[in-house]
């Protein structure tokens, strides 16, 4: 999908930078420019995954495949599935992680694009009524673009995920259709007892 | 399978609450609170209809699972607990059902404080337990308190229940808690 989001009437220091989102490609610069930052230790501190140390072969995909549909700038989007002990519950929620290169840090882009990302899945798909984001606790700069983009702080959750070996503190953030003045067709089950 | 029998005490107190694997022999046991609308009112699954159906449930999930126990009054099956892994590896997910007749008795809240005295060390690498229960159940979200866990949040329409979406409070018992006595 392609989303124009241009923030116009905030003042700033250099020109505004436009904001678009689209699916990465198999090209040679969403590559590079995937691995500007996906080797920063800065920008993928707070990520599950270390740093890349090697750009992926030219022979194989340039881009693993689960990681196919970030941007360039770094943002993704997962349709998430909850499983509970008796099985799989129908799709209404999504997750929504970002990371942007370190030279565009300050500036408003992770707020923007975040804010551009949750219109257009919400626009994408009727059956989304929750998407939700966790922020490390020692991550104050990401807890603000969630708040900036309009999701609600949910809570802490404590020893939630586990990063780089070890289990962290989350901050649970999440915009509900309801947040955004919409009602959508009740949820269906698909499964039985 | 070694249980204290003892008389029945007016309130129950936590001595009396025991937990064990399921056996298939269990079966008649779960249907009595697998089949009742107000025991599974709650939940995403049930209330079972068939005792097929539960059987295949016991079978096929209950007694392969990591980690699914049979909550013994006086030697009786009165319900279940189980804490199942996530996608990660330090949570796992607990569950309590109890049959009707049990309830109002303590026993909702003897059986996680049974469960989380055993499960750090029975699973490894899970370091945080938590349970969701929804945002009108009261009685569960007392026992569950009562039990040592923390209410960390509501998480606004996060789960399906008899085909409405609703919110949930989380609550934790991470492995660094104190156990409640």
């Amino acid at each position: 999908m392609e989303v124009q989001a241009v923030q116009g009437g905030v003042p700033a220091a250099e020109p505004e930078l436009a904001i678009t989102l689209r699916e990465f490609t198999l090209s040679d610069a969403d590559a590079e420019a995937f691995m500007s930052w996906a080797s920063d230790p800065r920008v993928v501190r707070f990520q599950r995954r270390p740093p890349l140390h090697r750009r992926p072969r030219p022979a194989a995909p340039l881009v693993p495949r689960h990681l196919r549909r970030r941007p360039p700038r770094g943002l993704h989007l997962r349709q998430a599935r909850r499983a509970g002990p008796r099985g799989r519950r129908p799709p209404f929620m999504a997750s929504v992680g970002y990371r942007v290169a370190r030279e565009h840090w300050g500036r408003g882009v992770a707020t923007r694009a975040v804010t551009a990302a949750a219109d257009a899945v919400f626009a994408a798909w009727p059956w989304l009524r929750r998407l939700e984001a966790v922020a490390d606790v020692e991550n104050p700069a990401s807890q603000r673009v969630l708040e900036k983009a309009g999701f609600v702080r949910e809570g802490v959750l404590r020893q939630y995920i586990m990063l780089k070996g070890r289990p962290r503190d989350m901050v649970m953030f999440s915009i509900v259709d309801t947040d955004r003045g919409e009602h959508k067709q009740p949820v269906v089950e698909t499964h039985g007892p | 399978m070694d249980h204290d029998v003892l008389p029945m005490p007016e309130s129950t107190s936590m001595d009396t609450v025991t937990l064990r694997p399921f056996v298939l022999a269990d079966l008649d046991a779960m249907m009595a609170w697998a089949s009742d609308p107000v025991v599974t009112a709650f939940m995403t699954w049930g209330p079972y209809t068939s005792r097929d159906a539960l059987l295949a449930f016991l079978r096929d999930t209950v007694l392969p699972h990591p980690w699914f126990r049979a909550v013994c009054l006086g030697g009786a099956v009165v319900g279940a607990v189980s804490v199942t892994p996530t996608d990660d590896r330090c949570r796992a997910e607990l569950c309590v059902v109890l049959a009707r007749a049990h309830w109002g008795k303590g026993v909702a809240t003897a059986a996680p404080k049974r469960a989380v005295a055993a499960v750090f060390g029975d699973l490894d690498g899970v370091e945080r337990v938590e349970a969701l229960v929804d945002v009108d159940n009261a009685a569960s979200q007392r026992a569950l308190e009562k039990a040592g866990f923390t209410r960390e949040a509501v998480l606004r329409s996060y789960c399906v229940v008899k085909g409405r979406l609703r919110d949930m409070v989380m609550y934790s018992f991470i492995s660094t808690d104190p156990l409640v006595k």
